[in-house]
């Protein structure tokens, strides 16, 4: 069956925006949803396997997790920004491919409210007495970590099923009830599945180990001097482990299970520049936590550094993933080819609140700092 | 039709949106009275200079944070999952157009988050003044979060001027705008009255402070479920006609219609003899009990609201089986299954002698064995009509429906669903497909029951 054949209309009512601004905005929820996503992606996991080190190790658990939930709060609200975005742009795709695995789709739901709740039980716990630590407040630990990779594990299964089209017509066949959809399928026969699933917890471990040093540059300034030397020499450590699970995973993704026509693609003179960005970035990331180790303590400065540099870590990924999957859709059908009928009051309104909503956000994090500083005073 | 529909067996797909949704409203009601509640009553304590309260409010809005931060976050994500894959092309509709709607929604979300965080995480370590300027920074975010949903939520009950102008203003604007935002205020006025209630009965330990609550708290509450009454009263009158024939038509939205409001009128009793008049009746078992009445008002609500809308999901705009209105003649024409980009795959893909190029013909499927046109009648009964009906148990089934009727009753109903029940969205498809449902149907409607006398023949005996 020709895949094409399964492409939904266009919509009559037309792109609300030009494509390109719809595109911006999904890239820029994606990656502040990315950076909150991999400290609780990787986190948990990091520290439940620290917390038996004892010592300093312990420390940044507690503080880490004790962090968790805001993280997790902010993370789950930028998420919705991409998810809105790409129904705009990209419905075509989205639907079937989230209606072919809906009900696994469906329990992201579900182990995310458990491990949200899980993280909590943890959080909690270590907050209150770091020396009783009862075996069932771990094992809520250990579940929210597990269910967290469950579903980055799903996610991984949804974006490459919307951009295998050849494998939609085969698991519709497999899974249907009177050509309606029984939403039970993966999309782990794709062989860029695997690849793409490892490839985020290695870049969250990378973002993981980066927060470790920005914490310690920042809001771990008034740490003992023991505790802020450990965690700038210890940064780079579970980062280059990050690095080589991203680089290994990456490196099987784009020679081991990509056709040869985006590999050209990625590799053009247009977008080599691109390609070059995504991968040094990482390396530059790591260079620096590297030659910082031996201080006695991240400087704030450097903590600024480190965070807008992985923080471009994320972004080059997330634009590089983008130009992926508009060439991988671009087999099918033309992404950019709906009408646009620019809604431009509503649009220029969102983008006052958002300065706004953005101004009120800074006024309350200065009000955090003056208070702080009135209590040291 | 656009899109792959989802089989859910018993239940339906569409209802997992209802299930998920009165989830949602139960907590995102909450989240909004429940801040109003937070800073006006943080406000009172640190005026009043009330310790007790003060540490009351700590213990209410960390209980807050985790049943609105965490519960009723992801279930609202959870509306966005489940609305994508039961109903794929309404929620195009409804994303193509009202988007930035969203996107301001999400700069309220963000700010209530960080509000939120802050107003807790912060207590005693801020300034009064500024604890309750952040305080009052989520309260109108949480509200300001609900109008603009609202509006979104309302179009789809009543879409007003916009089908002139398909502009986004005219849209949001829409006739059942302010009611149903002064129905949903009043409702999170009341509901957050009722959740402190609920807690304040097992934590505050102290029956000063208990009565103080209680007090405070009544007026708000009552308040609501005024509000709730004017917003439902005016809700009613702001319907399409349609809308409001089916509340009228259908006996069990008539109940549910009566219950919500005997509902309303009895929690409104409750909160003046109780609460307001005799504080000493604040008891765990009141309070669930109160609790109860107004989760039951709140479901019944969202029920009837769903339920009116039939056959629409975006009036005027999507219909039930994810088909546009202006589609129909066509589709009459050409064919529901060569009109549906998936069941045109279909029989592309399992008979391709019936397809000629983009095109199938009808009259070659009629020909095809009966299990096989029987299949064909199973597909159509998928994609035009399993959104409102199961199968043969279930929600809504249809077999039970059609138990004992004839082929000709059948299939005059298959023609023209519209013309026997006006919530039922047209037939959309050719003679032929019809004649094919309608051997579907025929196929799985059990037998008319046995047993039963008419006054003739036999019977009286089962």
């Amino acid at each position: 069956m020709n895949p094409s054949t399964l492409i939904a209309p266009s919509s009559p009512i037309g792109l609300p925006a030009p494509f390109w601004f719809l595109v911006l905005f999904k890239l820029i929820g994606f990656t502040l949803h990315m950076t909150m996503m991999h400290l609780w992606y990787a986190g948990p996991i990091l520290g439940l396997i620290l917390w038996a080190r004892g010592g300093n190790p312990r420390k940044f658990v507690r503080r880490l997790m004790s962090q968790m939930p805001i993280i997790i709060a902010l993370g789950i609200n930028f998420g919705i920004v991409p998810l809105l975005f790409i129904q705009v742009a990209y419905h075509k795709a989205f639907y079937p491919s989230t209606i072919l695995m809906a009900w696994p789709w469906m329990s992201v739901i579900l182990l995310l409210t458990f491990a949200y709740y899980g993280i909590y039980i943890y959080s909690t716990a270590l907050k209150a007495d770091i020396s009783r630590f009862p075996p069932l407040t771990r094992a809520a630990g250990w579940v929210s970590a597990v269910f967290f990779i469950i579903i980055g594990f799903i996610f991984a299964n949804e974006f490459s099923l919307m951009t295998n089209l050849d494998a939609w017509s085969r698991i519709w066949s497999a899974n249907n009830v009177d050509g309606a959809v029984l939403g039970l399928a993966l999309n782990i026969s794709d062989p860029t599945f695997w690849p793409r699933w490892l490839l985020m917890f290695g870049m969250a471990l990378m973002t993981v180990s980066a927060y470790i040093a920005i914490d310690c540059g920042f809001l771990g300034r008034k740490m003992e001097a023991d505790y802020r030397k450990w965690a700038t020499g210890f940064a780079y450590k579970p980062y280059l482990v990050g690095l080589v699970w991203y680089g290994a995973a990456a490196a099987w993704y784009m020679f081991g299970a990509w056709p040869d026509d985006l590999r050209t693609l990625i590799f053009s003179a247009s977008w080599l520049p691109l390609t070059i960005l995504t991968a040094v970035t990482p390396v530059i990331v790591a260079a620096i936590l590297i030659a910082t180790s031996r201080k006695e303590a991240m400087s704030p400065r450097l903590a600024v550094v480190v965070g807008i540099m992985q923080f471009l870590v994320l972004a080059f990924n997330a634009v590089s993933r983008q130009v992926v999957q508009n060439a991988e859709l671009g087999r099918y059908f033309d992404v950019t080819a709906e009408q646009v009928k620019t809604q431009w009051s509503p649009m220029i309104l969102f983008l006052v609140l958002f300065v706004i909503g953005v101004g009120i956000i800074i006024w309350m994090l200065r009000q955090l700092t003056i208070a702080k500083q009135e209590q040291a005073a | 039709m656009h899109y792959p529909w989802w089989y859910v067996p018993f239940l339906t797909s569409p209802m997992l949106i209802a299930i998920i949704s009165v989830l949602h409203v139960l907590v995102s009601h909450y989240a909004v009275g429940g801040g109003f509640f937070l800073v006006v009553e943080t406000r009172y304590a640190y005026r009043t200079k009330n310790a007790d309260y003060l540490n009351y409010l700590k213990q209410h809005a960390w209980f807050f944070i985790l049943i609105t931060v965490v519960y009723g976050a992801i279930t609202g994500v959870g509306i966005w999952w489940t609305i994508g894959l039961a109903s794929p092309l309404a929620t195009e509709t409804l994303i193509h157009n009202f988007v930035f709607g969203w996107a301001i929604e999400y700069v309220a979300f963000i700010l209530e988050i960080v509000a939120a965080f802050i107003f807790f995480y912060y207590w005693g370590r801020l300034k009064e003044k500024t604890h309750i300027a952040i305080g009052w920074i989520y309260a109108w975010a949480a509200w300001f979060s609900l109008f603009v949903i609202t509006a979104i939520t309302a179009f789809m009950l009543n879409t007003g001027a916009w089908h002139d102008n398909r502009g986004f203003w005219t849209g949001f604007f829409n006739p059942q705008l302010i009611p149903q935002v002064l129905a949903r205020t009043g409702g999170a006025f009341l509901l957050a009255s009722l959740y402190v209630y609920l807690h304040a009965s097992f934590k505050a330990r102290d029956r000063a402070l208990r009565d103080l609550i209680e007090s405070r708290s009544a007026r708000p509450a009552l308040w609501g479920a005024l509000m709730i009454v004017v917003g439902g009263v005016w809700w009613y009158l702001a319907l399409p006609e349609s809308a409001r024939t089916a509340l009228a038509a259908a006996s069990v939205l008539n109940v549910l219609m009566v219950f919500i409001f005997a509902l309303t009128v009895a929690i409104f009793v409750m909160l003046y003899l109780g609460p307001y008049r005799n504080p000493g009746w604040f008891t765990p078992g009141f309070t669930i009990l109160i609790f109860l009445s107004g989760v039951a008002a709140v479901t019944t609500g969202e029920y009837i609201r769903e339920a009116v809308r039939k056959p629409y999901i975006i009036y005027n705009t999507v219909l039930g089986n994810q088909i546009l209105p202006e589609e129909i003649p066509a589709l009459r024409l050409s064919g529901y299954l060569e009109g549906g980009v998936w069941t045109r795959a279909l029989v592309s893909r399992d008979y391709p002698s019936a397809v000629s190029g983009t095109s199938i013909d009808e009259a070659v499927l009629l020909a095809l064995p009966e299990a096989d046109q029987r299949r064909l009648g199973a597909v159509l009964f998928q994609y035009h009509c399993n959104d409102c009906h199961a199968i043969e148990a279930g929600y809504s089934p249809i077999g039970y429906m059609t138990r004992g009727w004839t082929f000709e009753m059948i299939r005059s109903v298959v023609e023209h669903p519209e013309r026997a029940h006006f919530f039922m969205p047209p037939w959309a498809g050719t003679k032929e497909e019809a004649i094919l449902l309608t051997k579907y149907l025929a196929d799985i409607a059990p037998a008319h029951p046995a047993g039963m006398y008419y006054g003739s023949g036999e019977g009286r005996r089962p």
